[in-house]
């Protein structure tokens, strides 16, 4: 038999196991590949933009609501483009980065943002879940007992590994992209009205005031933090996330506009409070038939994988912050933030509108979703040339 | 003799084992020999031959090299050793003035002959079966592996059984890291006797409290051979037909020996039909019970009308009258399993026709209900290996999606998902080639691709040479 094949191995999953020498407390021993990072990145660019952000834009601009999905699906993909550098250039976890660059005062003290930016999109996704389920698909069921069922998945989630996840997204993005290309099929034979979205910006006010008012919605990409130095990645791997981010955004637009088209003239008709059989309002694939209607539900576990990343985004950082490694601990005082958070302030489809829709969140949250892959870039860059590698020539010099 | 009289101290009941004391070239001795599992005529030519040696005979070396030649034999001080090999057969001799005993196999137990194991019946390929003995089943890998590299690595657990338990692996496919990881927790296993291969599962398994099977278990050799030769590591263990492999991954439990003899396209398609069955057998009874209680728009109208004139004034509710159709089979199943056959046949008529006929009529259940239950339980067979694991998944599927509709059923899903994700059985992801995806490992996954393009061994076993063939 051939030697040199004797020799090789099977790496493939060494990428999914390596060092945790002088790891940090939050630091898993095991990585994702790029393949899985491509997958989790497609989920996030579509999996809220494509929820009930278009039912909200529709109700606060008309027909012009797939516009400002547009701006801020672009926002996103601008910020997706440092978070990919940071991942790529960058050999640490997250964590080890900004105890490296900023100290470990300063790193927990970046990590408290980080932690708060993803506390507030998790509930967001948290209440748009409950939102979509509690009042459409099960309105004759507790609420809170519908909570407690989806925080026992997000606590699994957080007491697991990232690879785990990974892995879980993985294997159900086909499934996602099926009951996508179910809808796209309805929605394209059955035809829409694209006259119906023009004249574009007609009220400008309105637009404007819409514009401002949902940027809760970017930052999406947040959670790919903690992908840093935690991914295998290969020469291409970078085209590919960066192709699934505009894929993914793209396929939201798409369902905005073909929602706008359909119901843009009359978004009074668009409301959280409908039965089953008006559950189309929330997506436009459902008007169609109990086809879209099954492919639309199953859809919608695209939007528990990315509560669930941002579930694990915010038990890691919370771990970092209080410097426990017990993970299922964090995991379940994470559930007590979000329960209590979901029960007794957002007690109301209504006081969730009116909360992310305020002003603190519309200043605060583009500027983090903004900062956040930003300082992971430059604490990247910095990390790099502290512990740049000399070169020969400067090992030559310094043997000398 | 005082060497014999040490041995038998040893026993609490001496009367096991016989001592014929023997006079042998210059010297004299003793062979101890158990009464039971001792081969007679073994024992017979032994001393035949010990007897008739030639009288300058003296050292216990001597003896060895020229009386007991044709015999295996190994010489040793070690008491608790030559109690445990006498336990299992062999034969001591002891030599005056030695303190050393020359143990010499002489075992010989009553086993039955190969044949069809009734787990993994086939219609085409190998009909053989392992059976209870240890060097019968190592033989039958042996006849399928004729390769130097073929390693068996023998040794003894259970301090009060010492069982033999041989590891078997290809040294030059199997990865050492993984060999090593085995071997490390089967010498741990601190235990006082193990009757079965299923004894050592929980020991070797990542997680033995897990529902799903982490390690793969088969009665054929051809199976074993096969997997053998894709790296993996198998542990037979004496007194069982069963064999245990690792690294073990999901879609082992929808691969059967069969696929492989058959065409290739027929094969793909038996494989896609088990991955349907599982799914359908495991989610079926949740979704009819969900759609049922909250999700009825989701229901086509004309069977919304006949389940509704079906399920018109039932006493129970629609998870309940599930719940019990589902208990009802598994209560009849288990029943017919341990009874004699005869008295199965007419248990699983009694359950069948009398009490599943009698309850719709009278008007306790659902015909509806049963033919869900009936069409998801047959489902579920298409996967035998899975059955307990599946049956009990099954249930809470079916109360989940009950209590909290298809919400409930999808995040139970996403839930055991992501449990079965995070399984890694000695480095080889659970879920692979599906999570991680491993392209190449799909010949053999959903699909029964041609023998002829599996030129690579599976990826997502580690392997030590991944080229199968040229």
């Amino acid at each position: 038999m051939n030697s040199a094949t004797q020799q090789q191995s099977n790496t493939q999953f060494d990428s999914e196991a390596t060092q945790n020498a002088g790891a940090t407390n939050t630091r898993e021993t095991k990585q994702t590949t790029g393949k899985q990072l491509v997958a989790i990145i497609f989920i996030l660019a579509m999996a809220t933009k494509m929820f009930l952000l278009p039912i909200f834009l529709i109700q606060a601009t008309g027909r012009d609501g797939y516009i400002i999905l547009s701006v801020y699906g672009a926002f996103d993909l601008i910020t997706l483009i440092p978070m990919l550098i940071a991942i790529r250039i960058c050999d640490v976890d997250i964590f080890e980065l900004l105890s490296s660059v900023l100290g470990r005062v300063g790193a927990k003290i970046a990590v408290v943002f980080i932690w708060l930016f993803l506390l507030f999109k998790l509930n967001t996704a948290v209440s748009e879940i409950l939102t979509f389920y509690g009042t459409n698909v099960l309105s004759d069921f507790n609420t809170s007992m519908m909570l407690i069922v989806l925080l026992a998945f997000l606590a699994a989630t957080g007491a697991h590994t990232l690879r785990a996840l990974s892995r879980l997204n993985e294997i159900l993005v086909p499934v996602i992209v099926l009951c996508l290309a179910v809808l796209v099929a309805i929605v394209i034979m059955t035809g829409f009205d694209l006259c119906n979205i023009f004249p574009a910006v007609a009220d400008k006010k309105g637009f404007s005031d819409a514009l401002v008012k949902h940027p809760a919605w970017v930052g999406d990409f947040t959670p790919l933090l903690l992908f840093i130095g935690r991914t295998k990645t290969k020469k291409h791997t970078w085209c590919f996330a960066a192709g699934s981010g505009v894929i993914g955004t793209t396929v939201a637009v798409f369902f905005a506009i073909a929602l706008s088209a359909a119901f843009g003239n009359v978004p009074t008709y668009v409301d959280a409070s409908t039965n089953i059989s008006n559950i189309l309002q929330f997506s436009v694939g459902n008007v169609y038939g109990r086809l879209d209607m099954f492919s639309s539900i199953l859809w919608s576990v695209s939007v528990f994988i990315e509560a669930a990343l941002f579930f694990y985004a915010t038990c890691r950082c919370a771990s970092f912050v209080v410097g426990k490694p017990a993970h299922l601990v964090i995991s379940l005082c994470t559930c007590v933030i979000v329960y209590v958070v979901q029960v007794f302030a957002l007690t109301d489809p209504m006081i969730f509108s009116v909360a992310v829709t305020s002003k603190l969140c519309a200043i605060a949250t583009p500027i983090l979703a903004a900062v956040l892959p930003l300082l992971a870039l430059v604490c990247a860059v910095v990390y790099n040339t502290k512990h740049k590698k000399p070169s020969a020539e400067e090992e030559q010099n310094a043997g000398e | 003799m005082e060497a014999a009289q040490k041995i038998l101290d040893k026993f609490s009941t001496p009367d096991i084992v016989f001592v014929h004391e023997l006079k042998c070239g210059k010297t004299s001795g003793a062979l101890i020999v158990h009464h039971d599992l001792s081969n007679a005529t073994a024992a017979r030519a032994v001393i035949y031959a010990l007897e008739h040696c030639a009288e300058k005979l003296e050292k216990l070396e001597d003896f060895c090299r020229y009386a007991l030649l044709e015999y295996d034999v190994i010489v040793t001080t070690d008491i608790a050793d030559c109690t445990n090999k006498l336990l299992s057969g062999d034969m001591l001799l002891c030599i005056e003035g030695e303190d050393r005993y020359v143990i010499i196999d002489a075992r010989m137990y009553t086993t039955r002959g190969i044949t069809e194991p009734p787990t993994e019946t086939v219609m085409r390929g190998p009909r053989e079966g392992f059976i209870e003995d240890l060097k019968t089943n190592l033989s039958l890998l042996e006849r399928r592996l004729k390769t130097p590299d073929f390693a068996v690595e023998h040794m003894e657990i259970g301090r009060r059984s010492n069982t033999s338990v041989a590891l078997c692996y290809i040294s030059s496919i199997a990865d050492q890291k993984v060999i090593k990881n085995v071997k490390k927790r089967l010498s741990k296993i601190d235990i006082d006797g193990i009757t079965d291969s299923h004894y050592l599962v929980h020991y070797i398994e990542e997680k033995p409290l897990s529902l799903f099977n982490q390690v793969g278990i088969s009665e054929k050799p051809d199976i074993v051979a096969a997997k053998l030769l894709e790296g993996r590591v198998a542990i037979i263990v004496d007194g069982t037909p069963m064999v245990v492999t690792v690294p073990f991954v999901l879609v082992e439990e929808f691969q059967s020996g069969e696929d492989y003899y058959q065409r290739s396209a027929y094969g793909t398609f038996i494989r896609l039909l088990r991955y349907a069955g599982l799914i359908l057998a495991l989610l079926l009874p949740g979704l009819y019970v969900a759609l049922q209680n909250f999700h009825y728009a989701l229901i086509p109208v004309r069977f919304m009308v006949t389940l509704m004139t079906a399920i018109k004034g039932l006493p129970l509710s629609p998870l309940a009258e599930m719940v019990f159709v589902i208990l009802l089979f598994e209560i009849i199943r288990e029943a017919s399993v341990r009874m004699p056959r005869a008295v199965g046949m007419a248990m699983s008529i009694v359950g069948a026709l009398v009490l599943g006929e009698t309850a719709v009529n009278a008007g306790i259940i659902s015909s509806p209900a049963v033919m869900v239950t009936a069409l998801s339980s047959i489902a579920l067979f298409t996967v035998p290996s899975m059955i307990g694991p599946m049956s009990v998944l099954r249930i809470a599927f079916t109360v989940i999606g009950g209590l909290c509709g298809l919400f409930g059923l999808i995040l139970a899903v996403l839930f055991t998902l992501h449990y079965v994700c995070s399984l890694n059985a000695y480095d080889a992801p659970y879920l692979a080639p599906f999570a991680p995806l491993v392209y190449s490992d799909f010949k053999d996954a959903i699909e029964r691709g041609p023998i002829s393009a599996m030129k690579k061994r599976p990826r997502s076993i580690p392997n030590s040479n991944p080229t199968r063939q040229a």
